[in-house]
Parts: C-alpha cells; sequence; structure tokens
C-alpha cells in the first residue's frame, strides 16, 4: 500500500463515473431513436494487489473502480418474439387488405350493384313478354342486358388489376428485402472486426436489429445470434445473410393475370436468385402473404384470394349465358324463325370478361313459344322468372357475396388479433429496450454524487498528505 | 411481464389508444353519415344475403305491380266490350221477336232487318276492340283484327297471360271464339241469317233459341271476366302492402338506428375525451420537473 495510491483510487472513481455519466447522455439523447436499445455501463471493483509475500504492503483494500463493460440491455428472446408476431401479423394483415379492396370492387350491398342490375334485366324480360310486339321493350332490354354483361366484364378485370398491382407490390418489397439483406451483411462485417478489435459496436447492432425486424415483416425473417456477434437471417429454414454473405431473393411465376387463371395454372412463387428452382418456401410476412393472394384458385374455394374471385365471377357469367340461352334457344322470333343464343362469349377471353350480348337487333330477341301467336312473350316470363329462380344467376351472384364476405370478415379479424399479439410483444420489447429519462436522470445524479465523493476523497487526501509533507517537522518554527 | 415502463412505452400505448378511439368514433361517423350498417358485405355476411335477397324480391314486386296494373286495364276494356256487345244482343233479339209476330208488313220487316245489320256491325267493331294497339278478343295472333269480314277468328288458341307474382299468371284477353262463335256459328252470322230471313220475309223467331244460346255463354265469358278482375284488384292490394313491408324489413337490417348511433357516438367521444386528457397528463412531468 503506497502513500499515494489512494489518490490512485479516487482518480479511478472520477474516470469511471465520467464514463458512466457518459453513457447516460448517449441514453438521454438517444430516447426517441427508433431502435435505440438503451446502454448500462458497468462497473466492478479493483482488487488490491494479492501477492502472498512476507513484505507485501498490501492491506486488503481495493485499488478503486474501473467500467468492465457498456452493455447493451437487449433481450434476444423478446426480440425473436417480436419477429415472430411481426412476421404472423403482417402475413395475415397482407390478407386482410386484400380482401377488403376485393369487397370494395363489389359494390355490394348497394343500391348500384351487380343485383340491381340483374333485377332491372329480369323485369325488362317481363315488360317485353308483356308486350312482345313494342320494340322499345325489346331495346331497353337489350341495353339492361348489355349492362349485366359490362358489369360482370368490369369485375373481373377489378380482380385482374389488383392481381397486377399485388405482384407489382410483392416485386418491389422484394427488391427491399435484398437491400435490407445486404445492409445486415455489411453491418455483420463492420460488427465482427469492431468487436474483435474489443471495442463496442452497440448503435451498430441496434441498426442491424432494426433492418431484421424489418426482414421479418417483409419475409417471416428470424436471426440467429453467433458468437462473434454477427448474425445469421433465416428465411423459410435457409440462410439469408450469413455473416457477409447475402443469397438474395427474387420472384419467379406468373406475370400475368391469365396465366394464374389459365390451365394449367401458373402462381407466382418467391425463389433463391442463385437457385431459380428453388422456392424460398415463405412462410410469414407480408411477401408471403401478397403470395397467397396472388396464387391459383384450387377448386376447393381455398385458393388465391383473385382467382378464386375470378373463377366466381366465371361461372356467374356462364350462369347467366347458360340459363337465359336455355329459354331463349327454345323461343320463336315474331317472323317464326328460332331465336338461338342470346348471351355469347367472346372467343380467347375468360367467361365473365367475355360475355356478350349475341343480338343487335331488337327484333331478333325471340320471346315466343313456337306456334302460340306472335304476340306470345312466355317464354320471356320464363326468362323474367331466372331471377327468382334457385340456383340462377341472383343466387348464384348472393353465394359469392356472401362467401366474399364470411372470408373478409374472417380475415380482418384474425388480421386484427394478430396485430395485438404483435402490439403486446412491441411493448414487452420496448419496456426492456427503451430509455426512460426518470431513471437516467436518477442515475445522473447518482454518478454526479459518486464523482463529487471521490472529489472530495481526493481532497482529504491532499489534505493529509499536506499536512505530512509541509506541517512535520516544523517544530517550535 | 411488462414490468419496466418508460416514456416511450407510454407514448405508445397512449398513441395506440387515442388510434382506437380515433378508429371507432370514424366507424360511428360513417354509419351516421351514410345511414347504413351494412355498407361493405363483411359487416355482416347474414344481413347482406338477406338484403340482396329482399332487394331482388322488391323490384320483381315491383314488376308484378306494373303488370297487375295492365291486366287491371287489359280486363277492364274487355269487361266492356262484352257488357256492350250483350246489351247489343239483347236489342237484337227484341227485334227478332218484332219481326216474328207476323202483323208487319215488309217494308217494316226491312227496316228492322236494316237495324239488325246495324247492330252486327256494332258487335263485330266490339269484338275487334283494341287495348294499346291489341285485340283483346284475338289472343296472341298479330292479325290486324281479331274477326274479319267473313267472321273468321284470327286467335291462336293461347292466351294472353299477365305474372302477378313468382307462381301464378292472370289470363287478361277475351276468348274471342267463345264469346261471339267463328265463321257460320257466330253471332255475326247469327245476326245476317235474321237480317235476310226477315227481308224474305219469314219468320225470324226460329232463331232466337241461338241467340239464348249465345246470351248465355257471353254472361259466362262476362263472369268469367269480372271474376278475373276481382282477383287482379285484390292482388294489386296485397302487392301494395307487401311492397312497404319488404322496405321496412330491408331498412330494418340495413339502416343504423340513429338514436342508437348518437348515443354511442356521444359516448365514443367521451372515451377520446378521457384518453386525451389521459394523455396529457401522463405524458408531460418528468423527475427534471422536480430536480433543482
Amino acid at each position: 500500500m503506497s502513500t499515494f495510491s489512494g489518490l490512485g483510487t479516487a482518480l479511478s472513481s472520477l474516470i469511471a463515473q465520467r464514463q458512466a455519466l457518459d453513457v447516460a447522455g448517449q441514453n438521454i439523447a438517444n430516447a426517441n431513436t427508433v431502435g435505440y436499445t438503451r446502454q448500462r455501463a458497468t462497473m466492478s471493483p479493483v482488487s488490491g494487489v494479492q501477492v502472498p509475500s512476507m513484505f507485501s504492503t498490501n492491506d486488503g483494500i481495493g485499488q478503486g473502480t474501473r467500467v468492465s463493460s457498456v452493455d447493451r440491455l437487449a433481450d434476444v428472446f423478446l426480440d425473436a418474439r417480436l419477429r415472430a408476431t411481426t412476421s404472423s401479423s403482417s402475413f395475415l394483415a397482407a390478407r386482410a387488405e386484400a380482401y377488403t379492396t376485393l369487397e370494395k370492387s363489389l359494390g355490394e350491398p348497394g343500391k348500384t350493384g351487380l343485383s340491381t342490375q340483374l333485377s332491372d334485366m329480369w323485369a325488362a324480360w317481363q315488360e317485353v313478354g308483356n308486350y312482345p310486339d313494342k320494340n322499345a321493350n325489346r331495346a331497353v332490354l337489350l341495353e339492361s342486358s348489355r349492362d349485366v354483361a359490362t358489369r360482370v366484364g368490369t369485375l373481373y378485370s377489378d380482380v385482374a388489376t389488383q392481381w397486377s398491382q399485388s405482384r407489382s407490390t410483392a416485386v418491389a418489397l422484394v427488391d427491399q428485402v435484398n437491400t435490407a439483406a445486404a445492409n445486415i451483411a455489411d453491418l455483420n462485417e463492420r460488427i465482427a472486426s469492431i468487436t474483435a478489435s474489443g471495442a463496442t459496436a452497440h448503435e451498430l447492432a441496434d441498426q442491424r436489429d432494426l433492418l431484421v425486424t424489418q426482414l421479418s415483416q417483409l419475409v417471416g425473417a428470424s436471426a440467429d445470434i453467433r458468437a462473434d456477434g454477427t448474425v445469421d437471417v433465416l428465411v423459410g429454414g435457409n440462410t439469408l445473410v450469413s455473416g457477409k454473405r447475402v443469397n438474395a431473393l427474387a420472384v419467379s411465376g406468373a406475370t400475368a393475370f391469365d396465366q394464374v387463371t389459365g390451365s394449367p395454372a401458373v402462381g407466382v412463387d418467391v425463389v433463391w436468385a442463385e437457385r431459380p428452382t428453388q422456392s424460398a418456401a415463405l412462410s410469414g410476412g407480408r411477401v408471403a402473404g401478397l403470395l397467397s393472394v396472388l396464387a391459383p384458385a384450387d377448386g376447393s374455394g381455398s385458393g388465391g384470394v383473385l382467382a378464386e374471385a375470378a373463377a366466381r365471377y366465371d361461372t356467374l357469367a356462364t350462369t347467366i349465358a347458360t340459363k337465359v340461352n336455355a329459354l331463349h334457344g327454345t323461343a320463336v322470333r315474331s317472323d317464326g324463325t328460332p331465336g338461338g343464343d342470346f348471351f355469347t362469349f367472346t372467343p380467347g377471353k375468360p367467361a365473365a370478361l367475355g360475355l356478350t350480348v349475341a343480338i343487335s337487333a331488337p327484333s331478333d330477341v325471340a320471346v315466343a313459344t313456337a306456334g302460340a301467336g306472335a304476340h306470345d312473350g312466355s317464354v320471356a316470363d320464363l326468362i323474367g322468372k331466372l331471377g327468382t329462380a334457385a340456383g340462377g344467376p341472383d343466387a348464384v351472384w348472393s353465394e359469392t357475396v356472401v362467401d366474399l364476405g364470411v372470408r373478409s370478415a374472417s380475415a380482418t379479424s384474425r388480421a386484427t388479433v394478430a396485430e395485438a399479439a404483435r402490439t403486446t410483444a412491441v411493448q414487452q420489447q420496448l419496456a426492456q429496450a427503451s430509455v426512460d429519462t426518470d431513471e437516467e436522470t436518477v442515475n445522473m445524479l447518482a454518478f454526479q454524487r459518486a464523482y463529487e465523493g471521490a472529489a472530495r476523497v481526493l481532497t482529504a487526501i491532499d489534505e493529509m498528505l499536506d499536512t505530512l509533507i509541509n506541517r512535520t517537522g516544523v517544530v517550535g518554527r | 411481464m411488462i414490468s419496466r415502463v418508460t416514456h416511450q412505452t407510454v407514448q405508445r400505448s397512449t398513441l395506440a389508444n387515442l388510434q382506437g378511439n380515433l378508429t371507432a368514433m370514424a366507424d360511428l361517423q360513417n354509419k351516421m353519415s351514410s345511414g347504413k350498417k351494412v355498407n361493405v358485405p363483411s359487416d355482416d355476411p347474414s344481413a347482406t344475403s338477406d338484403v340482396l335477397r329482399l332487394r331482388g324480391e322488391q323490384r320483381a314486386d315491383t314488376q308484378y305491380q306494373r303488370n297487375a296494373a295492365d291486366a287491371g286495364s287489359w280486363l277492364q276494356t274487355v269487361d266492356t266490350a262484352i257488357s256492350s256487345s250483350l246489351a247489343a244482343l239483347r236489342q237484337a233479339r227484341d227485334l227478332t221477336v218484332r219481326g216474328g209476330n207476323g202483323a208487319l208488313g215488309q217494308t217494316s220487316l226491312d227496316a228492322l232487318a236494316d237495324e239488325v245489320d246495324t247492330l252486327r256491325t256494332q258487335l263485330l267493331s266490339q269484338a275487334n276492340t283494341t287495348y294499346v294497339g291489341r285485340s283483346v278478343f284475338a289472343g296472341t295472333s298479330d292479325a290486324p283484327a281479331a274477326f274479319d269480314s267473313a267472321y273468321a277468328w284470327s286467335g291462336t288458341g293461347s292466351s294472353v297471360e299477365r305474372r302477378v307474382s313468382s307462381t301464378t299468371t292472370v289470363r287478361v284477353d277475351g276468348d274471342g271464339a267463345a264469346v261471339y262463335g267463328t265463321g257460320a256459328g257466330s253471332v255475326f252470322a247469327l245476326l245476317d241469317t235474321i237480317s235476310a230471313s226477315l227481308r224474305a220475309g219469314t219468320d225470324p223467331t226460329p232463331h232466337l233459341d241461338a241467340i239464348d244460346d249465345r246470351l248465355e255463354s257471353m254472361v259466362t265469358q262476362l263472369a268469367g271476366v269480372g271474376a278475373r278482375h276481382k282477383s287482379i284488384m285484390e292482388t294489386q292490394e296485397t302487392l301494395a302492402a307487401r311492397d312497404v313491408e319488404t322496405k321496412a324489413r330491408i331498412s330494418g337490417i340495413e339502416d343504423v338506428d340513429l338514436a342508437e348511433v348518437i348515443l354511442e357516438l356521444q359516448s365514443q367521444e367521451v372515451a377520446y375525451k378521457g384518453a386525451l386528457g389521459a394523455a396529457a397528463k401522463v405524458l408531460q412531468p418528468t423527475l427534471l420537473d422536480f430536480l433543482r
């Protein structure tokens, strides 16, 4: 124990408290920085020299304090939970969003929806049946039938437009994924080299974790932390980022809606850019949600949202055409010739898009039963009754609307529940990682007091030594 | 396990709560301004299904009302025509009886014959009565007249029907053949025979039975038309009542109860204000306010 070692002890405290105060300052400075994780200076005492020797001057008292480490108070489990909930919540949100958009395009149950147009068409048939001799009624009928055909086509093209928009979004998001992955790889490399040199790279780790969370929101990525401080990012069980290496993703498959509805149906998938045949098997995230929206119909109604809707519109168009044509074909025109088809399909187009009225001249509408008189309208009456018939076009449409409504409601409520889970995870993660200014203020006070105390110790020792050096041996002076 | 509360977590949850409150308010506002509970199918899928069905029914009922009104006009026309025809035929019967009493000279008989001819023309024009361009006794035929100059009936045997409900149709034309007869057996040919008999000075009374038979079948047809007319009027009333009822049901399903929504909006507003107040209180103070 040297005479001056007390000065060293006080100095170590002064240095340590100042460092700790710096850390508190950094925390307060970043109180509102997104993704910042609070840090804490951990102090540990410096023990005295414990050399067992006869002339050792050590009296067992320690040599002061030092900042042993500056810790980043993140919790990997809370982070992992946040990523898992984010992944599933954005998957469900993407689906719910697609359903909501699709549902708005229906225009039901409004007074201007397809159901109203169908009812108007059936009423027009009845009018023609009442007065087959009046061409005005026939013209009204042709116009309202064209309205129905156009509306069904519009519904279909709305779905096709939504599909291509969703696909562009998926492509843009995958680009974003690749950029984020490259950034993570870059950060990994810098963190590894800084860590290797013995310094801390907490701020870089904050940035990196933010990017990883962004990736789980996009493609349901999870992270694996390695001993050297870098992370491996996994997507569908394969590595997207490993150290400083990146495996880029790419969108493959159908580029147009007719490929999805065609036969054989081609879906859209996200694959590894280097191995385009291998699917990335995304299980969560917004991109996976979009992929499920873009998927082809599977025949059971649970395939891709948009392709299923398109298939239902096709069924509707076919039902309208088949039911009306079946009756119209049996009828004769006023000149006695058979009626033929009322609705027809443009070849090479999906049924809903290609549905058109085959007849252009009002007099070509056939409403009479053969041999029942030129002013007979009994077939028109039968066609008019299709509106209320079981399995008729109105029933098919109502079923489509209600089914979509049920699915949309359930998708929205699932998304809401998942979002609540994500919010809780965010709260828990923030509770652990975010800066509390009150807490930092208290810490600042503590460090300030400790600093003052250490300074006082220094003064005390100085005064003591002063007594020894300047006041001793001056007896009687 | 939220053990630690920081300014950021408080700020986050406050914002989330305010957002939730605002969303609920916007929802209520939307309901109130649109007046509809069901704006998209997912708001209430089963209500959507009901609304679609009821709207379809309502539109069909509107058409049935139009059909029924049209049917009423047709039957009115037929009714008038047969009634006038009956009156004319009764007059012809009187003339026939007068022509048979034997005391009249040939001049008077010729005058009677002229009157009978006039009545025959009247009957023929009544038999060719049209409604909006259609012969009401010719069924679905498009011939210019129900009975031509040779008294041949142009009808096809199929009747003109109007649909007044999803299951019922009502016949609205008159059966020309049953009312007036056709060709040589028609009422017109009968009157021609009587007129000829009068002109020839022979007794026309043997034809009285034939006139009575014709009168009988006309009355039968008139009764049938009257019965159908009555049923049409009843149907019109039913349809009108059902229209009101359907509207009420649609409104009950899709329209909002304004009082309820206003009340909900009010309480939501109170909750929102409360949340704002709480936010103001929680977010403001820090320890720094209390340190020297």
